[in-house]
């Protein structure tokens, strides 16, 4: 257990090192590129500290996404509302939170779980997309919603201003590490615990006093406000919000990175994210039909030799070179 | 009468055409120990249910300390301070010892007996980093009546806790409950009879629902009767 925990932080602390020196080496273009592709990383992470611990999947997560995108799209592009950005992040946020709170207590204290909530869930996501391409009053519909200011604010007394690559990259990936250490830090201790105590025997947590509907609910929360704070901050960088940020095919791409970097690691999200996105782009700019069938191929090959992600191909080998020692 | 714990009075409950259990009383007082027993299928296990509340009689009542415990939520039940070991021994496999017994005593409303002394008490003080899954099945148990003893009870119901056990990890538990016999009440459901021997308590005997015999273990060991349902003369 200590162990394990002294080697999340090396990887943690490694990622952090490589994000700080990466500026160095890298162009404006390359660090939108990462920027994006940890705003992600961060979506990754929110679906794995729900799915990770409890071992209930949400198959509906970019509906979260889509939500705070929204919100912080709607906000920021008001004039009449002052401190957008701030105000847009804290609604994305509680927005997020808030139609969790109302899908999951429904689903949680019903006692609907395992596949049955995957099922609902994936529900959630097709009508949250639905609603933002019809209700185009106010989303903009297919189309969507265009000319999202970055985001800027005053830190008591300095402006902030993310309109630049660099500053936006740092911003990003500050939030990014705190997050993720956050999320790491709660997931480790006695909340984690219990969380994988219910996953293992509700019925017997509930019998030693434990709220399980309510642990599993506010933990579902959780989840979505990173999920709605990934998707403030994806539109402010990408000055756009579209139906298809909440839409199916951001729901299976965000499984499919947590698959491939490790459920339940957290940090294997976020690094599954980078890797899968910067594959794409490479592979997409010479073949763009090719991607599909590679992407559904990794993951079908990572599923089956590699379950726990990439992360643990050190453990694996580890394992592998034992068992080698001490065979005759 | 103030010092009654649990109180079942006429409680019958029926599953569509079969009349499960019927017209059974019990009367658990603090810090009591006292055995169910009978052959399989005698309501044992469905009348331990009602004792905990997760079964609702259709007839009669369960008071613990007064209040109504049927149909509440099992975290309600569990802080009221009732704790059940379960039949299947049900201790979190992917968790430690030690964590299986904090998860436990994060549930108490006022946690006491620290994790060591719970270790210790039955008999996993060298298993603290064990994963519980990799446990032999006797240990389990004795796992799960430690996580039952973690949130500081008031009356403990054990369901078969020697189910599966060998004869010597039988007596040990047995020894076990002596031990903790005085603190708190307990309730055993068991069919081996060797193990009630060694409680040596009251003793309920169920036979097809109902009761068939009550009173302290060497009066029931003696009845004919009992020996009579046991050995399936009747």
């Amino acid at each position: 257990m200590i162990a394990r925990d002294r080697n999340w932080l090396l990887v943690f602390a490694t990622c952090v090192v490589l994000a700080v020196v990466y500026p160095f080496f890298a162009d404006g273009y390359q660090l939108t590129v990462i920027r994006d592709a940890l705003i992600f990383g961060l979506f990754a992470a929110s679906l794995d500290f729900f799915w990770g611990r409890t071992g209930i999947l949400c198959f509906g997560h970019a509906a979260f996404f889509g939500i705070g995108g929204y919100i912080m799209a709607l906000v920021t592009l008001n004039d009449a509302i002052p401190l957008g950005s701030l105000l847009g992040i804290i609604g994305a946020v509680s927005g997020a939170a808030f139609v969790a709170a109302i899908i999951g207590y429904f689903l949680f204290f019903g006692g609907i779980r395992g596949s049955y909530f995957t099922i609902v869930t994936l529900a959630m996501g097709v009508i949250c997309q639905q609603a933002a391409v019809s209700w185009s009053s106010v989303t903009g519909g297919d189309s969507g919603l265009i000319g999202i200011p970055p985001i800027a604010f005053d830190l008591g007394g300095l402006p902030v201003d993310l309109s630049q690559d660099l500053p936006s990259y740092i911003f990003v990936a500050a939030i990014v590490a705190v997050a993720v250490l956050a999320l790491w830090s709660i997931s480790r201790g006695r909340w984690g615990t219990v969380l994988t105590a219910i996953q293992d025997n509700e019925v017997r947590a509930a019998a030693l006093g434990h709220n399980a509907p309510l642990r599993l609910l506010v933990t579902f929360i959780l989840s979505a406000a990173i999920a709605g704070l990934a998707g403030a901050l994806y539109v402010c960088m990408a000055g756009l919000v579209a139906p298809d940020l909440s839409g199916l095919l951001l729901s299976t791409e965000v499984i499919v990175w947590v698959a491939v970097g490790g459920r339940g690691t957290l940090l294997g999200p976020v690094l599954g994210a980078i890797a899968i996105q910067r594959a794409q782009q490479t592979i997409s700019s010479f073949n763009p039909s090719l991607w599909p069938l590679l992407l559904g191929c990794v993951f079908v090959i990572i599923v089956f030799v590699l379950p726990d992600g990439i992360l643990s191909i050190y453990a694996r080998l580890k394992s592998l070179f034992r068992t080698r020692r001490h065979a005759p | 009468m103030s010092d009654v714990l649990l109180q079942a009075e006429n409680v019958g409950i029926r599953f569509g055409g079969l009349q499960a259990l019927e017209g059974l009383n019990l009367t658990v007082r603090d810090k009591e120990l006292c055995c169910i027993i009978g052959p399989n299928g005698a309501g044992k296990s469905t009348f331990l249910n009602v004792l905990t509340g997760t079964l609702r009689p259709t007839s009669g009542s369960v008071r613990f300390l007064g209040h109504d415990i049927a149909g509440l939520p099992l975290h309600r039940i569990a802080r009221l301070g009732i704790a059940r070991k379960f039949q299947i021994p049900s201790v979190f496999p992917s968790l430690s010892v030690e964590d299986n017994l904090k998860v436990a005593r994060g549930g108490a409303p006022s946690p006491a007996r620290p994790v060591g002394e719970l270790m210790e008490l039955v008999a996993l003080g060298n298993r603290a980093a064990t994963l519980a899954g990799a446990l032999a099945h006797g240990q389990k148990q004795w796992l799960e009546i430690g996580m039952a003893l973690a949130i500081e009870p008031r009356l403990l119901l054990l369901d078969e806790p020697t189910a599966g056990m060998t004869p010597q990890e039988t007596m040990a538990t047995a020894d076990m409950l002596l031990r903790l016999k005085g603190e708190f009440s307990i309730v055993a459901v068991e069919h081996d009879i060797r193990f009630v021997r060694a409680l040596n308590c009251e003793t309920l005997v169920l036979h097809q629902g109902r009761r068939l015999r009550s009173g302290p273990f060497h009066d029931i060991e003696a009845d004919e009767m009992v020996r009579d349902v046991y050995l399936g003369r009747r």
